[in-house]
C-alpha cells in the first residue's frame, strides 16, 4: 500500500511545494475567471437594458397611436444590430403582447417570469431583460429581450484554456525550484546519514560534521556533534579501562605462568610434574580467554586497529600451521595448496589471530578424527584461505549466528570449552580488512573459508575510509 | 656472560626475569625505580636492557627513545615489555630493538634476548 512516510524526504518536499503551487494558482486563476465572467454578464446586462431603453423610447408614439407594425419593423433591426437578442417583446400597459421578434422564425416570442426585476439569467447562457416605457411618468408598457450568450462557452474556453498553460508553466517552475531546494535541504540529511554510517562502522568519532547554517537541519547536526562528542568521552573513559584492566589483568598472569613455567623446567618428579603441566595448560587457556576479552572490549570501542604491511601469507600459513600441531597431540594439520610466497597486505598478528582460532576450532569441533586440511586459492581480487575439518559440522540455520559473540553450538554430546569469542573477533579482524569469513558444510565436517583483498582493493578502501 | 638490566615496577615480574636469565647464563641487574636507570647505565654497563612499557609515573617509550639518543647509551639496544599488545606497534618510534607481549613464554622471551645480545 502506498505510504506517505515511505517517500524519502528529498520527494516529500518536491510533492509538497508542487502540490501547494497548484492549489494556490488554481485558486487564484478560479477566481480570475468567475469574476472575469462576471464582469461580462453584468456588461452585458447593462448594454441590453440601453438597448430595451431605446426601443422602449421608440416605442412610444407607436404605442400610442396603437401602430405595432412600426414596432415590428423596428424590433426586426435587431436580427443585425443585435444579433444575440433572439426574442424580443412589447407588452401594453393591460401585459398583452404589442408586439414582437424572434430571430428564428419557428419558434414564438413569450413573456418571460422576471417577478418584477429588471434581469434574470437562465442558465448560463440565457438573459431576459425588461425594462419599462415610461411617458409622463406613466409606465404605458414593457420591453422584453431574451439574449442567448454564445459568447460566454467561448470566453470561458479561452479563460480555462490559457489558465491551464499559467498552471503547467507554475507547475513546471515550482517543481524547478524544489527540487534546488529539495537538494540542498536533502543533501545535508544525507550528508549526515552517511556519516552516522560511517561512525557506525568505523567507529571514529573524532570529526565533527560543518552546521552550515542555522535552520532544524544544523540543530540536528549540532545534536549529532554532541552525541560524539559524549560517546567519545565515555570511550574514553573505557579505553582508559581497558588498558587498565589489560594491565592489571596480565601483569600478575605473567608472574604466574613465568614461575609455573620455572617448576615445569625443575620439577621433574612424578605426579608433581604432571600437576604442574595441568596448571600450566590452564594458564595458557586463562590467558587466551583475557586476550578474547579483551579483543571483544576493543572491537566494540572500536580501538582494534590494524597495523598493515606487506606480509609473506605462504610463511604465516606454515608457521600458524606448525605452532597449531605443535598444541595438538590428535590431528593431522596438512596443507593441500603449494606455497609460492604470495605477498600480501594485512595486520600479520591480526591474521595469525585469525589462522590460529580457525585451526584449534577445527581440532576442538572434531573429536575423534585426526586430519585438518588448509588449501588457498588466489584470484585476480583476493586470496580465499580454506579450512576443512571432518567434525561435527554446523547446522545450516547456525551458520550465520556461529559468528555472533559468545554465540556456543548447541546440540553436541561432547563438552567443548571456549567462551565462544574466538570466530567474532575473527569475523570483526577480516572484515576491517575487507575481506569476508564465512563456513560452508561438507559431507562430514565443515569448511571455513576467510577472503582477503590483494594489494590494491586494501590500499585505496582504507584511504577512503 | 653478557649483562642485562631489567626495568619493572612489578616487583614479582622482576623476579621472575631476573631468575630466568640469571638460569641461562646472563648477568641481571633489576630495578624496579625507572629513576635509578641512568645511574644503573653508568655503573652497570648492560649488554641489553628489558624495558617495562608502562611504569608508575613514567612511558616506558619515552625512557627508551631517551636511552636511544644518548651518546653513551645510544649503542645498547632496549628491548619493550609490556601486558599491552598495541606497545608492539611503536617500537620503531621510540627506536627499540624489539618487543615482547605479557604474558611471555620463558623460551620467547630467551629468543628474544638472545638475539640482541650476540
Amino acid at each position: 500500500m502506498f505510504k506517505l512516510r515511505d517517500i524519502s524526504i528529498r520527494n516529500k518536499l518536491i510533492l509538497m511545494q508542487v502540490f501547494t503551487s497548484v492549489v494556490v494558482f488554481g485558486i487564484v486563476f478560479g477566481v480570475f475567471i468567475i469574476t472575469d465572467i462576471n464582469f461580462y454578464k453584468q456588461r452585458k446586462v447593462d448594454s441590453m437594458i440601453s438597448l430595451a431603453q431605446v426601443i422602449g423610447t421608440n416605442s412610444i408614439s407607436s404605442i400610442q397611436f396603437h401602430d405595432p407594425e412600426s414596432v415590428k419593423v423596428m424590433l426586426a433591426e435587431l436580427h443585425t444590430v443585435a444579433p444575440e437578442i433572439i426574442h424580443a417583446g412589447i407588452t401594453n400597459k393591460k401585459g398583452q403582447v404589442f408586439a414582437s421578434y424572434s430571430k428564428n422564425k419557428a419558434d414564438s416570442f413569450k413573456i418571460p417570469v422576471l417577478n418584477g426585476r429588471a434581469f434574470s439569467f437562465k442558465g448560463e447562457q440565457q438573459l431576459f431583460v425588461s425594462n419599462p416605457i415610461v411617458s409622463n411618468n406613466e409606465i404605458i408598457g414593457k420591453v422584453f429581450l431574451e439574449v442567448q450568450l454564445t459568447e460566454i462557452q467561448e470566453i470561458k474556453q479561452y479563460k480555462f484554456d490559457l489558465a491551464f498553460i499559467l498552471l503547467l508553466v507554475a507547475l513546471v517552475f515550482s517543481f524547478i525550484i524544489a527540487l534546488m531546494v529539495q537538494s540542498y535541504i536533502s543533501n545535508r540529511l544525507l550528508n549526515l546519514v552517511y556519516a552516522m554510517k560511517k561512525v557506525g562502522k568505523t567507529g571514529e568519532y573524532s570529526k565533527p560534521l560543518e552546521e552550515g547554517g542555522k535552520d532544524e537541519i544544523a540543530t540536528l547536526i549540532q545534536a549529532f556533534n554532541k552525541l560524539m562528542e559524549e560517546i567519545k568521552e565515555s570511550q574514553k573513559k573505557k579505553d582508559e579501562f581497558i588498558g587498565i584492566a589489560s594491565h592489571e589483568l596480565k601483569t600478575p598472569l605473567t608472574s604466574i605462568k613465568g614461575y609455573v613455567e620455572m617448576l615445569n623446567v625443575l620439577e621433574q618428579e612424578q605426579p608433581k610434574k604432571q600437576f604442574v603441566e595441568k596448571t600450566l595448560s590452564n594458564i595458557t587457556k586463562l590467558e587466551r580467554l583475557v586476550k578474547d576479552l579483551l579483543d571483544v572490549s576493543k572491537i566494540q570501542s572500536g580501538q582494534l586497529q590494524l597495523d598493515i604491511k606487506e606480509f609473506n601469507i605462504d610463511e604465516l600459513l606454515d608457521e600458524t600451521i606448525s605452532a597449531a600441531q605443535m598444541v595438538s597431540g590428535t590431528h593431522q594439520i596438512e596443507r593441500k595448496d603449494h606455497p609460492d610466497n604470495k605477498m600480501i597486505y594485512g595486520d600479520r598478528q591480526r591474521i595469525e589471530q585469525v589462522l590460529m582460532n580457525l585451526l584449534s576450532n577445527a581440532i576442538k569441533y572434531s573429536p575423534g578424527e585426526n586430519k585438518v586440511i588448509v588449501d588457498s586459492e588466489k584470484t585476480d581480487k583476493e586470496l580465499i584461505i580454506k579450512i576443512r575439518d571432518y567434525g561435527i559440522g554446523v547446522p545450516k540455520e547456525e551458520r550465520s549466528i556461529i559468528f555472533e559473540r559468545f554465540y556456543r553450538t548447541k546440540g553436541i554430546s561432547v563438552h567443548i570449552s571456549g567462551f565462544g569469542l574466538g570466530l567474532y573477533i575473527s569475523r570483526d579482524i577480516i572484515n576491517r580488512h575487507y575481506g569476508k569469513i564465512w563456513v560452508e558444510s561438507a559431507d562430514k565436517g565443515s569448511i571455513f573459508y576467510f577472503s582477503l583483498p590483494l594489494k590494491h582493493s586494501l590500499t585505496t578502501q582504507q584511504k577512503e575510509a | 656472560m653478557h649483562k642485562i638490566l631489567v626495568v619493572d615496577d612489578d616487583l614479582d615480574i622482576l623476579s621472575l626475569v631476573q631468575v630466568i636469565l640469571s638460569m641461562n647464563n646472563f648477568t641481571v641487574e633489576a630495578i624496579s625505580r625507572w629513576e635509578d636507570i641512568d645511574t644503573k647505565m653508568a655503573e652497570f654497563k648492560p649488554n641489553l636492557v628489558l624495558l617495562d612499557v608502562m611504569l608508575s609515573g613514567a612511558d616506558g617509550r619515552d625512557i627508551c627513545k631517551n636511552l636511544q639518543t644518548q651518546e653513551k647509551t645510544k649503542h645498547i639496544p632496549v628491548v619493550l615489555f609490556s601486558a599491552n599488545p598495541e606497545m608492539g606497534k611503536y617500537i620503531k618510534d621510540c627506536m627499540a630493538r624489539d618487543f615482547v607481549p605479557k604474558p611471555f613464554e620463558m623460551a620467547q622471551l630467551l629468543k628474544t634476548v638472545n638475539t640482541y645480545v650476540n
